[in-house]
């Protein structure tokens, strides 16, 4: 990875990683759930791993992944 | 809303707040831009034809009727004799019926299995876009059937799902406004005429074929080929059902003067006397035929001693047949047809032949339910062809040329997708007869009659067939392979379909604008057909051609060409014709009595000088629009001359006839034409061609006759033709604008130019066709001036400042689908089929590196750059637990993917693809990258005036040279690139470019508008005067090094200027070392696999030419399989050397002889391996020894013990030390073993 990707900080509950865990430790059993949003009706639909994939609320069938919260910064050369 | 329908008039001007508005605001009444939308048509109309508007699919199911098929066996000659000796009837069999009544298509919608969509269930067609999957309604039939003579009963079967057109009747954007189209994440101007086949956007392409129900007089070589005393005469007729399917009917001219009739029928061609035909079709004599080839006994035709002579033959050798009456002749035929016709086994000789007649022979004129008077049409149209066919045997007409557009028509997507949905269908309805046959057969010789027939023949026999008609269609759209069992009378059985890419807009559009000939043409060693006729004024763009191989195949449509998709109303033209006087009697003179023909129907004959009258009345009565004759009719006058195409009026009202607007000067309205009609028609281009008294028509605007894409090259009259064509080609491949609806597509690869400009010089059909939505380049200032060096051989010099703030930056985005099911990945799955999973392995332990990327998810997060072998994806596998319904991980391990592209990209999208059911985990992920590519040195850059270059320097702004106003230009070109290639036009867009800056104008650069008198120099100079610039467009300019003024006043102006989409990114290769080939050790070919570029035999030649003797000892050798080997010098052999086990160790081998043998073995194995690396570990060995073996002779007790050496085996041999190493070529060894193998020996002679 270079050096330049913006490295997430470690302290702090909103880091998108395993809150509950640190660096390192496994990740909970109950995979946490990640939030979508529709194509559709550009609903959020919390997905979790193995979940069918589809709108909770009208039922579509694509969901995109929802812009990150986290900083994208790059060095500009 | 304003309550004004949306505006449709444009001009040259810019619009700016009008396209501004209409982007923000989609028009929800109509689009802005009609005259694109009705340039995909001809698409749209074909495909609406099949169910609604001509209802194509019914009449196709009515020419398939009812299939019939016997219960029982057919019974042997000896079964028969014996019944008959018993004096018994025939058995009894039982006749199945079964007849498709009806087909449906329904617009796509979500399954029914699908119990999660609440709100609507429609499926558009950016949800296939996005899924990758195909965009298709389901199809079903309505299968009727009765056993004898019994009630019918039905059952609406379901035949898969087929792909439907974009906005076609079956669509659900069929008459949407710009506003929902953007609602539903479509391009505001979505046009349609594509189908959605697993994301792609694929179309079926035109097709040149003959014109149809014209009989066309061939002169063809290879006719001979057809058999003894065959010639290269013929008559040939495309003969089209209203189901737009077609059956091609010859006569062939024999040497002694008979006529045979040939047809082909699933794949294979049959040939029948002509006369059979004839006495088939009708009850008739042979006087009747005379006098209907002929003429009467009073006619000029009976003189005509070359007819009658053959003629009377024809009917004399006739006689040999004997079968005079029509029963007689029907028989024969269908007894010989029968076998191939798949009729029921108990249908009578004469009912099968009149079958026969009905499919075979000219079914235009009579298709189904033929009536008589349908047959007597038949006859007399055979006894036209013959007519005709002598008319060129004598040479009394030319031949027709199959390759001028007047003799040819176009082949519709639409069509096509009909004709192979019907030949499925009927496929499908013939499979039940083996079915049928099978099943009584397992159930003991069941009869149609039992009771459990009725139970099974839908559970089993229907069931049994292959009903999933979808499947089929699908596969055809995603290859474009027609797998067809008639061959459909066409001539190619793959290539029917391309992807409409949508590199830019143009190209895009030009796709749907695009006509093929036919891929039998691109193998022809004769350039006859990619000739450009004059026939094809107005109708083929002469232009708009691709150069190489397809050029001249591959033709595109002028933008004022039409199509005709539907048949016209013109039931009651044989009346008024008749009216005109015209009558049945006729002879084969023509100077007697021409024909006159209404789509391949004989109407009647008259003299040349009323066929002349009654064609020029009919043209005024349809432009008129008097006794209800449309305008779109063809009203075809051949007239007669000496030698020339046979005479007659020939009119043409059905569907894939190509037409084009002219004006008719007589009432200065509207009239049509067609490629028939034209050319014996006077149609002046322009004014000054008018000739008083001849002249019936004059163009609308000569433009007509070029493409879109051909009309957006500026001026291009003053361009020498080949670069307006080289410009059709590069506007094709620039990097412009595909649309606004970027972010919904999801093309493997999609090009955008960030900074994309109006063009400052375009004509007014640039805003009529609405291409400042899809802007494809930028306007430049350009300096046309020698100056560094870097701008020699057509290489370009780019402003760095111009550079920085955007010039021709660009966009390339990369769709890749990332999926975890192996194989089928189309098949809906249980959840036990699911074995792997996204997202990170409970329990796993993930490095910060990856973290970096990925989301907790396991999928990247959007924005993050990604370089090559990057972890883009983690998964990892899971059972399914029944238990806890749920996927449970075991090992713990989570597996990632990898972004393969050399290239550094951003994620710029991540969509997440449920299935249609809506019940299946994520099992694939469509991933976009955006990879942002800014002009580099080797990009390629282009004018509109074929002038491509390359990029070769961004100069810095302060040592550009600079204007008195302080002007730099943006771009520098070479003047050398004009001389020779006469692109007048850029030199005029250049001084209209900079005119156009200067006064806030757009300037029209339509071609044909300026001429010797008022000549563009002119036009453009008096307003560059006005604006205070020279008048010629030159200006001082001083050198941005010295700061000294030029000698020379420097030409410069406002080019626009486009990005092609070859970029050096995606096209260099260099390497030093890389990957080899395993058998040869050769570097691999092939950029992708990081492979080299050949130095082959001329290269090589070159350089022995230069005596660059070191250069090639290191391309030939050292960067290819150089090797150090040893050889014998005294025996010359490669293969005879060997590592030798030193002496030494014999006390240890005593002890453990079988560890010695294995280090022994592997010693040679790993002497080849090191060859590669070098001699110095060959050379130090393993043991250190190497021996030629052949030379040595085996150890006597004698010898002594220092000249020993021993062998793996521990045998010990003496001398064969005369061995030296030698660098060779990998091959060169390898060579040698190959030629061991066959027992060959080679020999080396080693010096020093």
């Amino acid at each position: 990875m270079s050096r330049e990707a913006y490295q997430v900080p470690s302290m702090g509950g909103q880091n998108a990683f395993d809150t509950q865990a640190g660096y390192g430790s496994a990740m909970n059993i109950d995979s946490p759930s990640v939030v979508y949003l529709c194509g559709e009706c550009s609903a959020r639909v919390p997905l979790k791993r193995g979940d069918q994939i589809r709108c909770k609320d009208c039922g579509h069938r694509v969901l995109y992944k929802e812009r990150t919260k986290r900083m994208v910064q790059f060095q500009a050369r | 809303m304003a309550p004004t329908a949306t505006d449709t008039k444009w001009s040259v001007e810019y619009d700016t707040l009008r396209r501004e508005n209409l982007f923000q605001n989609p028009p929800t009444d109509q689009t802005a831009y009609p005259s694109l939308a009705e340039s995909i048509r001809p698409h749209i109309d074909s495909f609406n034809a099949l169910f609604e508007d001509s209802k194509i699919m019914e009449a196709g199911l009515r020419d398939i009727g009812t299939k019939t098929f016997l219960d029982g066996e057919l019974e042997t000659y000896e079964q028969k004799k014996a019944r008959q000796a018993e004096g018994l009837r025939p058995p009894k069999r039982n006749r199945l019926n079964v007849r498709v009544r009806e087909i449906f298509l329904e617009k796509p919608t979500l399954p029914p299995t699908n119990k999660f969509a609440t709100r609507n269930r429609e499926i558009y067609p950016s949800e296939c876009r996005e899924r990758h999957a195909t965009y298709r309604g389901k199809l079903r039939a309505r299968l009727e059937y009765q056993v004898n003579n019994g009630d019918w009963m039905e059952s609406v079967r379901e035949l898969g799902n087929v792909p439907i057109m974009v906005r076609t009747n079956r669509c659900h954007l069929e008459k949407a406004t710009p506003e929902e189209l953007v609602r539903h994440k479509e391009e505001s101007e979505e046009l349609g005429g594509f189908y959605i086949v697993n994301g792609n956007e694929k179309l079926i392409r035109m097709l040149i074929v003959g014109k149809r129900n014209f009989p066309m007089s061939i002169i063809r070589g290879s006719f001979v080929k057809r058999g003894q005393s065959y010639t290269k005469f013929g008559v040939q007729i495309r003969s089209v059902r209203p189901d737009q399917t077609s059956q091609t009917n010859v006569l062939h001219y024999l040497s002694d003067g008979n006529v045979t009739f040939r047809f082909s029928w699933r794949k294979n061609e049959y040939l029948i006397p002509v006369m059979m035909i004839l006495k088939a079709l009708a009850e008739t004599n042979d006087r009747e035929i005379f006098e209907s080839i002929v003429g009467g006994a009073q006619s000029k035709g009976m003189k005509n001693t070359f007819v009658t002579d053959r003629v009377e033959l024809l009917l004399r050798t006739y006689h040999a047949y004997q079968k005079h009456s029509q029963y007689d002749c029907r028989s024969h035929l269908g007894k010989a047809f029968r076998p191939v016709l798949s009729v029921p086994a108990d249908m009578p000789d004469e009912e099968v032949g009149t079958e026969f007649l009905r499919k075979v022979v000219l079914p235009h004129l009579g298709n189904e339910n033929v009536t008589e008077s349908q047959d007597w049409d038949k006859f007399k149209m055979i006894t036209f062809m013959i007519r005709k066919l002598y008319s060129t045997v004598a040479g009394d007409c030319a031949p027709d040329n199959p390759d001028a557009v007047s003799n040819q028509e176009i082949l519709l997507g639409g069509f096509l997708y009909g004709m192979i949905l019907k030949e499925r269908i009927e496929e499908w309805i013939r499979s039940f007869g083996p079915i049928a046959r099978d099943w009584s057969i397992r159930n003991n010789g069941a009869k149609f009659t039992d009771s459990a027939f009725e139970r099974d023949f839908l559970s089993k026999i229907v069931k049994r067939s292959n009903e999933n008609i979808g499947n089929a269609l699908e596969y055809f759209l995603s290859t474009g392979n027609l797998v067809s069992p008639t061959g459909l009378d066409l001539q190619q059985t793959s290539g029917y379909t391309v992807i409409a890419e949508k590199i830019n807009f143009y190209r895009f559009i030009s796709h749907f604008r695009m006509i093929h000939r036919g891929s039998f043409f691109a193998q022809l060693k004769t350039t006859t057909v990619r000739k450009l006729l004059p026939e094809s004024w107005g109708f083929l763009c002469p232009v708009h051609t691709p150069d190489g191989s397809p050029c001249g195949l591959l033709n595109h449509l002028a933008h004022k060409c039409l199509i005709s998709t539907g048949d016209l109303e013109v039931s009651h033209l044989p009346r008024l014709l008749v009216q005109l006087g015209i009558r049945s009697e006729s002879s084969v003179a023509i100077d007697e009595s021409v024909v006159v023909q209404l789509d391949g129907r004989i109407i009647g004959y008259c003299s040349p000088k009323q066929a002349q009258r009654i064609a020029d009345t009919v043209r005024h009565w349809k432009v008129e629009g008097k006794h209800n004759i449309p305008r779109e009719l063809e009203v075809g006058y051949v007239p007669n001359s000496a030698g020339g195409q046979y005479p007659g009026v020939y009119m043409f009202s059905q569907s894939a006839r190509m037409y084009r607007p002219v004006k008719y000067l007589a009432s200065d309205k509207l009239d049509y034409v067609g490629p028939f009609e034209q050319p014996f028609m006077e149609i002046a281009c322009v004014e000054s061609d008018l000739i008083p008294g001849l002249s019936t028509h004059i163009e609308f605007t000569p433009t007509n006759i070029l493409s879109i894409v051909a009309n957006m090259t500026p001026f291009s009259d003053y361009n020498q033709s080949p670069r307006n064509m080289y410009q059709c080609q590069m506007s094709k491949q620039t990097m412009g604008t595909p649309g606004t609806s970027i972010a919904y597509r999801t093309d493997n690869k999609l090009y955008r130019i960030q900074t994309g400009q109006t063009p400052i010089v375009r004509p007014p059909l640039y805003n009529a066709y609405g291409l400042d939505n899809f802007p494809n380049g930028m306007n430049a200032v350009v300096a046309i001036i020698s100056y560094t060096g870097y701008d020699m051989d057509d290489a370009m010099i780019i402003n760095k400042s111009a550079h920085e703030r955007g010039f021709g930056h660009g966009t390339v985005y990369k769709t890749k689908v990332h999926t975890l099911a192996e194989g089928d990945s189309k098949r809906s799955k249980s959840k036990r089929d699911v074995t792997k999973l996204f997202g990170f392995a409970p329990g796993d332990e993930i490095k910060e590196q990856v973290r970096a990327i990925l989301d907790e998810d396991g999928l990247p997060h959007l924005g993050a750059r990604v370089k090559e072998g990057d972890k883009i994806a983690a998964w990892h596998n899971v059972r399914f637990d029944p238990a806890s319904d749920s996927f449970v991980n075991v090992d713990g391990i989570t597996h990632y993917m990898k972004y393969k592209d050399a290239e550094e990209g951003y994620i710029d999208s991540i969509r997440i693809m449920g299935s249609e059911n809506g019940n299946e985990p994520m099992q694939s992920l469509s991933v976009k990258y955006r990879i942002p590519r800014k002009p580099v040195i080797g990009d390629k850059f282009s004018s509109r005036h074929g002038q491509k270059g390359v990029l070769s320097q961004l100069w810095p702004a302060v040592d550009m040279p600079f204007s008195e106003s302080g002007m730099q230009p943006d771009l520098i070109i070479n003047p050398h690139a004009f001389p020779s290639r006469m692109t007048i036009a850029q030199m005029i867009e250049s001084m209209a470019g900079k005119a156009g800056a200067m006064h806030g104008l757009p300037q029209d650069s339509t071609p044909f508008q300026f001429s010797e008198e008022n000549t563009a120099t002119d036009y453009f100079g008096e307003q560059l005067r006005k604006a205070g610039y020279n008048y010629y467009g030159n200006e001082p300019l001083y050198s941005g090094i010295t700061g000294r003024e030029f000698s020379a006043d420097i030409y410069m102006g406002l080019v626009y200027y486009q990005r092609l989409r070859h970029m050096v990114n995606d096209k260099f290769q260099v390497r030093t070392t890389g990957p080899v080939n395993a058998l040869t050790g050769q570097p691999v070919k092939g950029r992708a696999k990081g492979g080299g570029i050949r130095v082959g035999e001329m290269e090589r030649d070159s350089l022995i030419a230069h005596g660059a003797a070191f250069l090639l000892q290191d391309r030939l050798m050292n960067c290819s399989d150089a090797q150090h080997t040893w050889i014998c010098r005294s025996c010359g052999s490669f293969l005879s050397t060997q590592v030798a086990v030193s002496g030494s160790s014999r006390s240890r081998a005593a002890i453990n002889p079988g560890a010695a043998a294995a280090a022994a073995k592997a010693a040679p194995n790993q002497q080849s391996h090191s060859h590669s690396a070098g001699a110095v570990g060959a050379v130090g060995g393993v043991a250190g020894v190497v021996r030629c073996r052949r030379c040595a002779r085996e150890a006597v007790f004698d010898d002594s013990r220092a000249e020993i050496w021993e062998d793996g085996n521990g045998q010990r041999f003496v001398g064969g030390d005369n061995v030296t190493i030698v660098a060779v070529p990998g091959v060169l060894r390898y060579l040698d073993v190959e030629l061991a193998a066959m027992g060959i020996r080679m020999k080396f002679w080693v010096d020093n």
